[in-house]
């Protein structure tokens, strides 16, 4: 049975500048289906798709709608014509309900009384038919991520869209809410919804994609039948030809060996009983305690914004905590300033890369020697020793794959990813004994992302310890030795790897305990 | 030797259209274009007396310029320069009158030190009110400008004035403060030693030192340089303080070099001029002692304008600004 495609993009290209983000990239979608959208960061799938809805201007090429060519000048444009998406980081107003927030911007019907309850009935029936239970009434400020999510998936239903695009959806959902949100998106495929799901996570493509197109590097290598290709197909198609598999941890299938860790030794870094309170007096930290034993990753789950970044800066000792302890290779460090830390063996990745790491006006070489630049042999202590930071920077560069046109160059001119890999660079070449490293492989390509877990890895090896903070939880349990999972400030749990199960990671990350039943 | 011609391209091509522009100006108003930009140009370097007043324009420019673009490394601005120049002179004209009889060896260091020390003083009072209540660099440097305006007028018309003089002016400091001369006839002091040391210094500090990095990286992003355990307050302290010592030392000089006494007024419009030297540099402190003598060929050249030529000084004026706009504007054409 040959169908027509619903949607048809076409040679699509888009530059920024210099950059090809896309180059002759062609798509399509058919009626009923849920086409994966897969590749690395830098891929080009969000640009894609952000051009069909109106958000960006293709440089060239076509899109065809139903058979017929049309051009798209913006979202408004691209919800008349039924085209709904859902982003990353959605835009909300946290002051309004659900229902306010959905109906925003659209027709109603009593206009000057505000009173919602025909589009209320409309909104409740859409949660009945697609199995996306939310409180009409509930603010959205007070909501978690991924009921949030669906509120902006209401959203494009209210507004009748035919063609459905979430870019990223899973990035802060628990495995529960990732398995509730796929039989959602079957449901309303079944009711002739057209869904493209943008993700770098093979695995979900291959549980709920009907078609799936690989991009990689702004052009697209190839569109294939979730029913006629193996997995391998796609790992080759995502990573291109250079990249060894084989020795990758990234695609690594024997996850569950691991090497063992000393807990006899004198931990690494010690947290006992740390507290934070906010400003205003709120608990962000709540007797946070845990051990990390040298050759040790210790990892960090929880859905963003529990506490993850207050913990990170607490252990790198950037916010000292309200009360409590933090050792350092059993020495008492709490409240100690960073650069002491920093001369006692601390390396940091922080989260948000651009304001809390990086010095836009600053050339590569001043930004790799951020935090070591009291320390030989980059200084003697008074005078910076340029020659071997200019030599040792080149080296990072060629070894950390840093694109840029040398030591020199003003750091604004890179990108996110090589912002990152600047970030990344410079972590590892301090060589500390303690890495606190949060969400490391942000806006990383996949052979990217490799490398950094191949260096975390080295780590263990060479016997020094890792906090590792991450919204990715396959990158967790690919990597850690334990897993903590933190919600509202608090450590509900901690699992060692043997005991290592998404779902049970999934219920401590929407902050159910382990003492309640098991079963899902 | 290809990246420098490309850095100093776009000054060429600002200066040559601001001199285009206001040369519309020249001859719009009647006069003879050539012969401006002549003596513009070139009166500080047919005389030697033209040479040295570029000299004695150059030490307070560097100086006031550097007091600027210091505190712009780690991102903040000291507009305050005029201020921290008259409470310098005034430091260093009272330290000079009070110890008068003094030997040389040991007035003129106390001379120097008490205006370098005043300035740092004048300096450190917005840097404590940022450091402890957060209040805008901005706003409270220019705010010290008006309070010295104040304290100079009570000193010079206080006891110590000279009451044989039409303007408002102290005694003269005893001789052993005056600075050494280099050259008697035309006058040049030794402040221009002092003045190319400290700018060197200046250069060196903030290009090689791992204090001058951390000043840099706070300018760069100070969220970032605070994560790496860069003490940001502090940089910002000692920026403004250094500033103030800066602005101190050229009040000092003009009072220990030029005036040998105090005079209301002497600040002249070296702030301004200081400002445009340092934005012209975009910052770059090596490239302050070499703007601030372009614009000190200007000034002196705009004078000799007025006076043979009749034509307004503020036409040179006039000109600084434009070289300033399009070089700015050489930022915003290279982005694109």
């Amino acid at each position: 049975m040959e169908k027509q495609p619903i949607l048809e993009l076409k040679n699509i290209r888009k530059t920024f500048d210099k950059l090809v983000a896309l180059d002759d990239v062609s798509f399509s979608l058919l009626p009923g289906e849920i086409h994966g959208l897969l590749g690395g960061n830098g891929a080009g799938k969000t640009t894609l798709m952000n051009i069909l809805y109106g958000l960006y201007r293709k440089d060239q090429g076509e899109i065809y709608l139903n058979g017929e060519k049309i051009e798209i000048h913006g979202p408004r444009d691209a919800l008349n014509r039924g085209i709904g998406m859902v982003h990353q980081h959605f835009l909300q107003i946290s002051n309004y309900t659900v229902l306010e927030n959905i109906v925003l911007g659209s027709g109603i019907t009593h206009r000057y009384t505000m009173k919602l309850e025909p589009e209320a009935r409309k909104v409740e029936e859409l949660c009945q038919r697609f199995g996306l239970p939310v409180d009409l009434d509930a603010v959205i400020s007070t909501l978690p991520i991924g009921t949030r999510q669906k509120v902006e998936i209401l959203k494009a239903l209210y507004r009748g869209v035919k063609i459905l695009i979430l870019d990223e959806p899973t990035t802060n959902l628990t495995p529960q809410e990732v398995d509730a949100l796929f039989e959602s998106l079957r449901v309303m495929v079944n009711d002739g919804l057209s869904i493209v799901f943008i993700t770098h996570k093979l695995r979900e493509v291959l549980s709920v994609c009907d078609r799936i197109t690989v991009l990689r590097e702004g052009r697209n290598i190839t569109t294939l039948d979730r029913k006629d290709a193996s997995e391998d197909v796609f790992v080759r198609a995502m990573v291109g030809e250079q990249m060894n598999i084989e020795k990758s941890v990234y695609f690594a299938r024997d996850t569950k060996t691991f090497g063992e860790v000393d807990t006899t030794a004198v931990p690494i870094l010690r947290l006992n009983q740390v507290n934070l309170l906010s400003k205003e007096g709120v608990p962000r930290l709540k007797d946070v305690s845990f051990d990390i034993f040298p050759g040790e990753i210790f990892g960090i789950a929880g859905v963003a914004g529990n506490g993850q970044r207050e913990l990170a800066e607490v252990a790198a000792g950037i916010v000292p905590p309200t009360s409590g302890k933090i050792e350092q290779n059993g020495k008492d460090v709490t409240g100690l300033p960073v650069a002491e830390r920093l001369r006692r063996g601390l390396s940091y990745i922080p989260e948000d890369r651009l304001h809390d790491g990086f010095l836009p006006k600053a050339s590569v070489a001043q930004n790799l020697i951020l935090g070591v630049h009291r320390q030989p042999p980059y200084s003697d202590g008074r005078f910076i020793n340029w020659k071997t930071v200019y030599q040792k920077t080149r080296e990072q560069i060629s070894e950390y794959n840093i694109k840029t046109g040398g030591p020199e160059e003003p750091g604004g001119n890179l990108s996110g990813g090589n912002i990152q890999r600047v970030m990344i660079a410079r972590a590892f070449s301090m060589n500390a004994d303690l890495l606190v490293a949060h969400n490391p492989t942000r806006g990383l390509d996949i052979p990217s992302m490799d490398f950094v877990y191949q260096k975390i890895l080295q780590r263990k090896a060479q016997k020094q310890a890792t906090l590792l903070i991450s919204e990715d939880l396959d990158e967790l349990m690919l990597l850690s030795d334990r897993i903590a999972v933190i919600y509202r400030g608090e450590i509900l749990g901690i699992l060692p790897r043997e005991a290592f199960d998404k779902y049970a990671i999934g219920r401590l990350m929407s902050g159910i305990r382990s003492t309640e039943p098991a079963t899902p | 030797m290809k990246a420098l011609g490309r850095t100093i391209l776009p000054y060429l091509i600002a200066i040559a259209v601001a001199f285009a522009a206001v040369g519309i100006f020249i001859a719009a108003m009647g006069f003879d274009v050539g012969r401006a930009y002549q003596t513009i140009l070139l009166t500080s370097f047919r005389t030697p007396n033209g040479f040295i007043q570029t000299l004695l324009k150059f030490i307070p420019l560097t100086l006031q310029a550097l007091a600027f673009t210091v505190p712009l490394t780690a991102g903040k601005f000291n507009i305050g320069g005029e201020g921290q120049m008259i409470v310098g002179g005034i430091a260093a004209a009272a330290v000079g009158i009070t110890f008068s009889d003094l030997p040389p060896v040991l007035l003129l260091p106390m001379v120097i030190l008490a205006g370098v020390l005043a300035g740092a003083f004048w300096g450190l009072i917005p840097a404590w009110l940022l450091y402890r209540f957060g209040l805008n660099e901005i706003l409270t440097t220019v705010l010290l400008n008006f309070v010295s305006f104040a304290v100079i007028d009570l000193v010079a018309t206080g006891p110590w004035r000279d009451t044989t003089a039409g303007h408002p002016t102290t005694i003269p400091i005893g001789q052993g403060g005056w600075l050494p001369m280099l050259i008697n006839n035309p006058p040049l002091h030794s402040g221009i030693i002092l003045a190319v040391l400290v700018a060197s210094g200046i250069y060196i500090y903030t290009s090689r030192t791992t204090g001058g990095y951390e000043l840099v990286a706070t300018g760069a992003n100070p969220r970032a340089a605070e994560v790496f355990g860069i003490n940001v307050g502090r940089m910002f302290v000692f920026s403004l303080v250094l500033a103030g010592g800066l602005a101190g030392l050229a009040g000092s000089i003009e009072v220990a070099g030029v005036h040998r006494r105090l005079i209301e007024g002497m600040q002249s419009n070296f702030l301004v001029l200081g400002l445009i030297i340092g934005l012209i540099a975009r910052g770059n402190n090596l490239a302050v002692p070499f703007v601030a003598f372009f614009i000190a060929v200007l000034e002196v050249g705009a004078s000799a304008m007025q006076r043979t030529l009749m034509i307004p000084v503020e036409m040179v004026f006039i000109v600084e600004a434009l070289v300033l706009l399009f070089v700015l504007l050489s930022d915003v054409v290279r982005r694109r």
